[in-house]
């Protein structure tokens, strides 16, 4: 019976669908292991996937249009929305873009809480994507703790910026408000949770044997690919490449802080979760330090001209930062009106979801495609804007 | 595969035991954090339904409606919110001028009632209909430490006192072109105050236009509403700024310097372009007496709706109360010429030295033009009223001020007393300062209950002005030097119920002496018609202190109208103003429809 | 920056250099020469990551402004290319044979902006809208507003400016 249909993985090879040896097969949109609404179109062979094609658009909310016929300020609370997960980095990027053009600088005080509210949600976001990472390959439990301890982070969010997951807390010219007393109390309960967390879970999924025989050698990413695919973040540092916009090209207070570039050199769907387990920790050490040094009195906003009828000296700029899933821009195009001309935001999934799965799907097995998808860490929201 | 990574994952198998993460909502409800951004709340005695909220939502979520009825500051609007659209941004609450609108940390709401009209499914208007989280004081409040509005005023570049005191040079220095767009980009365009202005003035769309940087644009809508506005800019009492949304949580818009800083960029040579006048005439005459801001104002629009205009003035200039009354440091001369001047390029005629009773009689006038405007403003002074009034050297401040506009030679002496607490007691005091005078004011209140503009008495303080309040005039002697002994009581203050402002009763015995060279009495003014003669007189009904006149200043006869100073309450030019205009619209209603 | 700007205009004609930062720059140039720049910056001069390509529309100017945005790992300096192209006949080179996300940029914009890029793979299928039959949503001209408010029908609402209700109340004219 073996190698009956031998699978075509080249992804070159001409196969007629109606040879009754393949078949056409729709892995979500409404799949539990994509994080938002995101269909592949599969052609399989067996079990074995032979072509994938991504389909976008249950998604599409058409920001960048609706931008383009509101005021600055009116942007401001939808472009969190753009990337539900963590949605900050949105924030922060529509801020900083805005800054730029208007030559702002804000107060010393709003860019470490900027930066906190930013490693924040990238460990909120970092727990939830364990949990797609394990709930993939069948491991429920631990999704079910990270998704908890996701909540406590929430919980900090809601306490400091009155929403659980839409902050709208980095507005234009600053931030809103100062931490609430006690919060660095709570915060540090919560994160050292989460540290106690991370370290069962080295043992319940990285030294898994069922997890690492599953995600070894899965969906292998080498660093010629990186480029042209354009692959960025975590995706690229598992496979050797030390690159992150924190420390390459440091905004905010990145370069006041210590921390370093995790990497791992195998490039495979383990590597990739090892490096982000990695950086978990890293982030709570960030948190830590920010806690410690962070000033605790002084500006927390700029003074801009009146919102309502702010307008912006006719000039583009581009402004990136690291994400969860990697680099995260804002081009932000500014005609001299109230209304962007134009912006463009560039998530990280945009190039991961699309081109580099359907190449990376080719030849894996079926049971392990959303353990494939989810290790390239996607948010179909930030493609589709 | 080996045995380590099979065995690893029992590490943590005493998870199991571990409190479970889910709560029993229903037995232990969890609230919101107390920041938290959950339905609204409007303190709706706070609010004044300017409409910012729903002018910031992105979401056009906010509609407002009608609660109550409008009055001064307050249009009686209220935001309504559509929670089928809000997204919980809370700019709103943010941007909220009067500080009214929060929201509670309410995270349900359970409507009832699917028979409800979908107009209000889900849609509720915080602080009228009443919902669970009302008094909840928990919830989303605007931070401190982040404002989108911009509550501090430019400042206005001033003299310093002691270069005001050597000359009658203009005080306030005005706003450069930059100055004046940021003080433009404070407002934020909600109209409150143009219902409070008395000639109504299109106050949101001018600061717009100087946002915009467009003069001419500004200057027309000036003009559609006021034809003094280089006069208004400097001098107006500005009643819209008490109203103004921003002076809630900051200081008001300075509206007064912006009108001021639009007349100022253009010059008079320019105003006929700009303002396009284009006069059909109608071949009727309106006979107008009085040149002061009423009468200006009713010529202006009557000469543009193409009537031929005609003023008698008895003074040798126009402008009444503003050239002869306001001192040139407030309101320079050549300013009020710069507005007059274009007036009368219209083709107004303005008979000076023509005093209507002596020069002319008012039955002529009656009889020669097919409607009168009637604005000879109030310029009887009122006399204090304790014995030795009538001495020399005891003037009223009207004639201080008119002396000085007519160049006349005034000596005041080095010792002056001014009595009163309005602003012609300060205006008398502050150009006696300028004419080299030490000066007291006397004043019956306390500091707080001072009728004449805050900002006057304070500058009139920095001027050095020495300020006795709660002082109550007895009388006036003369010395033996030629000089006057005033003699005045301490008072205490009453407070009545319902009364505006406390009683100022003697303290028995009080009795207190200042020596001075000149006393000017400047405590009101009063009207006059013995100039009025003829059968038009007989016609007009007089009510107990004045003509008895409808809102457009309609007297009994329908071809006389009245406005300004003699006809409304609050005494300034603005409302002369707006007088002046209405009556100018109602005579058009008569003579051409 | 400038200086690679002025070693790539010996070979390309560039044009309106404009330092924003002083690691990002941008600089336009023709349409012809974009993609042998693109491949040239990404092989000669290490601009190895394309960041994204989008386009503004410039409608006024019957304009699309194609922005090509290229990453240098080694310098930290970002280059983004403007190229100009017709708007009413907007065909441009396809670049998906220099970097593999290129066909997904270009048939997003093929989709939303109605360009061509000849020869990109995929270019015409639909990305986002299918079965859509307007036009291209992105452009300027096709108004969202305008367009909702013909296809869903709104809850009824009065919108109460306050200076024109405090006329109505206070002041109106008789
Ligand atoms: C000292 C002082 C300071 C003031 N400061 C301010 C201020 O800062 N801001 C403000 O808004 N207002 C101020 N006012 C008030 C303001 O000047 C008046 O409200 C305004 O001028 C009233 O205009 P009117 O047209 O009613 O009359 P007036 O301005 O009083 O004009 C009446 C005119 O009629 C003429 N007239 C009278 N009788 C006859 C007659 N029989 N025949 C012919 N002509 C006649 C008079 O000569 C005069 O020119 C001030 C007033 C005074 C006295
Ligand atoms: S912004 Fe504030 S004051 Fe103005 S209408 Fe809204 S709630 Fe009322
Ligand atoms: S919270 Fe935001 S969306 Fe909701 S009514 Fe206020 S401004 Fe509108
Ligand atoms: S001046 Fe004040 S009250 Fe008037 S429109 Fe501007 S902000 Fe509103």
């Amino acid at each position: 019976m073996e190698n009956l249909y031998p699978p075509i993985v080249d992804g070159k090879s001409v196969y007629d669908l109606n040879s009754q040896k393949y078949l056409k097969m729709w892995h979500g949109p409404q799949h539990p292991g994509v994080t938002g609404n995101m269909s592949l179109e599969l052609d399989i062979c067996g079990d074995q996937v032979i072509k994938c094609n991504t389909h976008v658009g249950y998604l599409h909310r058409g920001f960048e249009k609706l931008m383009e016929r509101r005021r600055y300020i009116n942007c401001f609370p939808i472009v969190c929305r753009i990337c539900v997960p963590e949605p900050d980095t949105n924030e922060y990027l529509f801020a900083a873009a805005m800054e730029d053009l208007m030559g702002i600088e804000i107060p010393e005080r709003a860019k470490w809480l900027r930066t906190l509210n930013l490693e924040l949600s990238r460990l909120a976001s970092f727990l939830m994507w364990i949990g797609g990472q394990s709930g993939a390959f069948g491991m429920g439990t631990v999704a079910q703790w990270t998704m908890a301890h996701r909540d406590f982070v929430l919980d900090l969010f809601e306490e400091w910026t009155g929403a659980r997951i839409y902050h709208m807390y980095t507005i234009p010219g600053g931030v809103r408000g100062d931490l609430p007393e006690g919060w660095d109390k709570r915060a540090e309960k919560t994160i050292a949770a989460v540290h106690k967390l991370l370290d069962e879970i080295n043992y319940v999924m990285l030294n898994n044997a069922i997890f690492k025989q599953r995600a070894v050698g899965l969906g292998v990413i080498t660093p010629e690919m990186v480029d042209a695919y354009g692959v960025v973040g975590p995706n690229a540092r598992c496979c050797g490449l030390q690159r992150d916009i924190r420390k390459d090209q440091p905004y905010l207070i990145y370069d006041q802080l210590d921390f370093i570039i995790e990497t791992e050199t195998a490039g495979d769907a383990y590597s990739r979760t090892v490096v982000r387990w990695k950086e978990m920790y890293q982030s709570i050490a960030l948190i830590r330090q920010i806690l410690a040094k962070m000033p605790r009195s002084g500006a927390l906003h700029a003074t801009l001209p009146n919102v309502l009828h702010l307008k912006i000296p006719k000039g583009q700029t581009y402004l990136r930062a690291e994400s969860t899933r990697g680099e995260y821009g804002y081009f932000m195009v500014s005609d001299g009106s109230a209304f962007p001309r134009k912006v463009t935001v560039r998530g990280p999934s945009y190039t991961h979801a699309m081109a580099l799965l359907e190449d990376l799907a080719v030849g894996v097995n079926i049971a392990d495609l959303p353990g494939l998808m989810v290790s390239l860490h996607t948010y179909p929201p930030e493609i589709e804007r | 595969m080996n045995l380590r990574d099979i065995l690893s994952p029992f590490f943590v198998w005493k998870r199991a035991f571990e409190k479970p993460y889910s709560i029993n909502t229903l037995s232990a409800p969890r609230p919101g954090a107390p920041a938290y951004r959950g339905f609204h709340k409007n303190d709706v005695s706070k609010c004044i339904g300017c409409g910012t909220c729903a002018e910031i939502c992105q979401n056009v979520s906010i509609e407002m409606v009608p609660v109550a009825t409008a009055k001064d500051g307050d249009s009686g609007l209220r935001p309504k919110i559509d929670y089928g659209r809000c997204c919980w941004c809370a700019l709103c609450v943010d941007i909220c001028p009067s500080g009214s609108l929060t929201m509670s940390n309410a995270y349900t709401w359970v409507e009832e009632g699917l028979d409800k009209d979908v107009r209000d499914t889900f849609c509720y208007t915080p602080g009228v209909d009443s919902k669970p989280w009302d008094n909840e004081p928990l919830g989303y409040k605007k931070p401190d430490g982040y404002e989108l509005l911009l509550l501090d005023r430019i400042p206005m570049p001033h003299l310093s006192p002691e270069e005001r005191l050597s000359s009658f040079v203009e005080l306030v220095k005005g706003y450069s072109r930059e100055l004046a767009i940021r003080e433009a980009d404070r407002c934020i365009q909600c109209g409150i105050c143009t219902a409070t202005c008395p000639a109504h003035m299109n106050i949101p769309a001018y600061i717009k236009a100087i946002r915009e940087d467009n003069i001419a644009a500004g200057l027309q809508i000036l003009y559609d509403t006021n034809p003094l506005p280089g006069v208004c800019g400097r001098i107006c009492t500005r009643l819209c700024e008490d109203v103004c949304a921003l002076s809630h949580r900051g200081d008001a818009i300075s509206i007064r310097w912006l009108k001021r800083y639009l007349t100022d960029c253009v010059e008079a040579e320019d105003y006929k372009d700009i303002l396009k006048t284009e006069i059909k005439p109608l071949g009727k005459k309106v006979g107008i007496i009085g040149s002061g801001p009423g009468g200006l104002s009713a010529a202006y629009y009557l000469a543009n709706m193409g009537y031929e205009v005609d003023i008698f003035e008895k003074t040798a200039a126009a402008g009444g109360m503003l050239r002869y009354g306001i001192p040139e440091y407030r309101l320079p001369y050549d300013k009020i010429d710069k507005d007059i001047d274009f007036i009368t390029s219209l083709g107004v005629k303005i008979h000076y030295n023509t005093c209507v009773g002596k020069d002319i009689s008012f039955d002529d006038i009656y009889k020669r033009y097919d409607a009168v405007f009637i604005s000879t403003g109030l310029f009887e002074p009122y006399f204090i009223g304790i014995k030795g009034e009538d001495n020399e050297g005891v003037i009223s401040g009207l004639k201080l001020l008119s002396d000085v506009t007519e160049g006349k030679e005034v000596s005041l002496g080095k010792h002056v007393v001014v009595v009163g607490g309005g602003n012609v007691a300060m205006d008398a005091a502050r150009t006696a300062r300028r004419l080299g005078s030490e000066v007291t004011i006397l004043y019956r209140r306390r500091d707080e209950d001072m009728p004449a503009d805050r900002e006057e008495i304070d500058e009139a303080y920095e001027e050095n002005v020495t300020f006795i309040t709660q002082a109550i005039p007895l009388e006036i002697n003369k010395l033996a030097d030629n000089r006057l002994e005033f003699i005045w009581g301490k008072a205490e203050m009453h407070f009545e119920e319902g009364a505006k402002r406390p009683q100022p009763v003697l303290i028995e015995g009080s009795r207190e002496t200042l020596v001075a060279d000149t006393i000017i009495a400047a405590i009101g003014q009063g009207m006059n018609f013995a100039w009025m003669d003829g059968e038009a007189f007989a016609n007009i009904k007089f009510g107990k202190w004045n003509i008895d006149a409808d809102r457009w200043g309609r007297s009994s006869d329908q071809k006389i109208f009245i406005g300004g100073d003699m006809f409304n309450r609050t005494a300034d030019a603005i409302t002369a103003i707006a007088d002046g205009h209405r009556s100018a619209r109602a005579i058009d209603k008569l003579l051409n429809q | 920056m400038k200086k690679l700007y002025d070693i790539l205009s010996l070979q390309f004609e560039l044009a309106d250099f404009e330092s924003k930062r002083s690691d990002l720059a941008f600089c336009k140039v023709k349409a012809s020469q974009a993609i042998s720049l693109l491949t040239h910056l990404r092989d000669i001069h290490g601009y190895t990551h394309l960041v994204m390509l989008t386009c503004v529309d410039w409608l006024e100017d019957k304009q699309f402004q194609l922005t090509y945005l290229l990453h240098n790992y080694a310098t930290k300096t970002d280059l983004g290319i403007l190229v100009f192209i017709d708007r009413d006949h907007p065909v441009m080179d396809s670049l998906h044979h220099l970097w593999k996300q290129g066909r997904v940029y270009q048939r997003e914009l093929h989709e939303m902006f109605g360009i061509d890029f000849p020869g990109s793979p995929g270019v015409e299928e639909p990305m986002i809208l299918e079965g859509w039959q307007g036009p291209p949503p992105m452009r300027r001209d096709f108004d969202t507003k305008a367009y909702s408010d013909e296809t869903y029908s709104h809850r009824p609402r009065v919108q109460n400016e306050p200076e024109q209700h405090m006329k109505e109340q206070l002041y109106s004219e008789d």
